[in-house]
């Protein structure tokens, strides 16, 4: 069955960027984005679905990792983006995972010192998202701080945390949970806040 | 209107620029080179800023366009009708009532609201171009952090005239981390930008380039310990509105140098006075 696109590609992609780009801009912000929902069988929710269509096509590398991929993922993403599926995560644009994905070493772009931008977005399909619990979110676009449960994903967290010390180099993540979205750009301070944090001076 | 896609740009172009600002977001300050296209009208009139904002632009969006603070000025008319025209959007010129509002060297006086975007139109993106020529070499610095020559440049104006003598396209540092251009605003409305509660986006046709400064945003104008960044400061009030607290135009009235200061935001004034009357 092929799966379902916007009804309206102009303006319910515009609609769907808008959603995106001020999750972006206000780091641990839900938003609930209207999008087609893939077929009950489909490995991933419709605010994936949607961000996927609102973001790729001929020019955007993707790579799916393998707990989420489906030959009728890839028909549908070929058919309604048109966009490239690579086995190269190195080379990707997207990246489509889960967040266990991450914790087997994949190696993607995190772009270089002259050119930060030619890096990866991680596209995150979580069992659980809510704007309250123990990540600890500050940084441009958060005026004091905000929260973030994200289910069992400290490996997804840790690493979108040692972000900070690459900066300006780094991945940028939306991470996803059914209908919800939520993004954690690279400029984003991620801390746990339920353990006590004691800065070491010692070398 | 016939034969276009919705606010002029294919779609194809418009998930470039839009790929391209979720990064430009996510790095504050940093340039973003992007497939920047032709507009029908020349780079130097705002092509940059109308790229981003036919790409941010949805069929619900109230767009304010000003030009020097104004709203009825050649650049700010003609850019409205633009976006009138094919994407069929309401446009608007008060500050509050705007979703998107693209400027042109100012930052309005009404506090913007969260949710907010400005769109910034900017001739030339790169803070370090006048002191280093060399794209090449200022990408370098900028990937080194290397800024003291931008703070050479600042205190020859101290050396030569006393104080920093540098009134507009104030250079900033984002974030603590990337010093950038914030297009030829007047210094006036660099404080705007400091923690600000709407999403500031910046875009340069013909250099290719955007940036972003997201709201909640660290936003530093440079200056030294004994020359503090100052704003300007006029001994004048507005001579329409009376307001004491506004960036004011000096406009000359006839030729024996008559002249009166007025606000340069016009929906502000109209807005002050119509308060006053």
């Amino acid at each position: 069955m092929l799966w379902p696109a916007f009804n309206d590609p102009v303006h319910d992609s515009q609609r769907l960027f808008r959603q995106l780009l001020q999750a972006m801009a206000e780091p641990g912000t839900l938003e609930m984005p209207r999008a087609p929902e893939p077929p009950r069988e489909a490995s991933i929710g419709p605010a994936l679905w949607g961000a996927l269509l609102t973001l790729c096509d001929l020019d955007t590398p993707l790579w799916i990792a393998s707990e989420l991929d489906s030959p009728a993922l890839r028909e549908a993403l070929r058919f309604h983006t048109g966009c490239p599926i690579t086995e190269d995560s190195a080379a990707a644009e997207f990246a489509l995972l889960t967040s266990n994905s991450l914790a087997q070493g994949i190696d993607f772009s995190i772009g270089s010192d002259a050119y930060p931008n030619r890096s990866i977005t991680l596209l995150i399909a979580l069992e659980h998202l809510e704007a309250s619990g123990p990540w600890q979110l500050s940084g441009p676009g958060i005026a004091d701080r905000r929260h973030l449960d994200i289910g069992e994903a400290d490996g997804l967290m840790a690493r979108l945390g040692a972000n900070r010390a690459s900066f300006p180099r780094g991945m940028d993540a939306i991470l996803t949970c059914n209908d919800r979205l939520v993004a954690i750009p690279r400029s984003t301070r991620v801390e746990r806040t339920d353990q006590e944090v004691r800065p070491c001076m010692s070398p | 209107m016939n034969g276009y896609n919705f606010a002029y740009l294919d779609e194809q172009t418009k998930r470039m620029i839009r790929r391209a600002l979720l990064k430009a977001v996510a790095i504050p300050g940093y340039q973003v080179p992007f497939g920047g296209r032709e507009m029908p009208m020349p780079y130097g009139w705002g092509t940059g800023g109308m790229q981003l904002t036919a790409s941010i632009l949805g069929a619900d969006d109230v767009l304010k366009v000003i030009d020097q603070g104004a709203d009825d000025t050649t650049n700010a008319v003609s850019i409205r009708a633009f976006f009138e025209r094919v994407a069929g959007v309401e446009t608007t010129t008060a500050t509050a009532a705007a979703d998107v509002i693209q400027t042109r060297h100012r930052i309005p006086e009404t506090p913007l609201e969260p949710g907010q975007i400005l769109v910034f139109q900017v001739p030339i993106p790169e803070p370090l171009r006048f002191i280093e020529p060399s794209e090449q070499e200022t990408r370098l610095m900028h990937a080194l952090e290397e800024y003291g020559v931008m703070h050479v440049k600042l205190y020859e104006d101290i050396a030569r005239y006393g104080h920093i003598a540098t009134t507009y396209a104030y250079p900033v540092k984002v974030d603590g981390r990337y010093v950038t251009d914030p297009s030829p605003i007047p210094k006036f409305d660099n404080p705007k930008l400091h923690m600000s509660d709407a999403l500031m986006l910046f875009g340069a046709g013909r250099e290719k380039r955007l940036y972003a400064i997201p709201p909640h945003t660290r936003v530093e104008s440079l200056d030294f310990e004994d020359h503090p960044f100052e704003i300007q400061a006029w001994d004048e009030h507005c001579a329409l509105c009376g307001s004491d607290h506004s960036f004011l135009d000096e406009v000359i009235t006839d030729d024996v140098g008559s002249r009166m200061f007025v606000c340069s935001d016009t929906d502000y004034c109209l807005l002050r006075r119509g308060e006053v009357a």
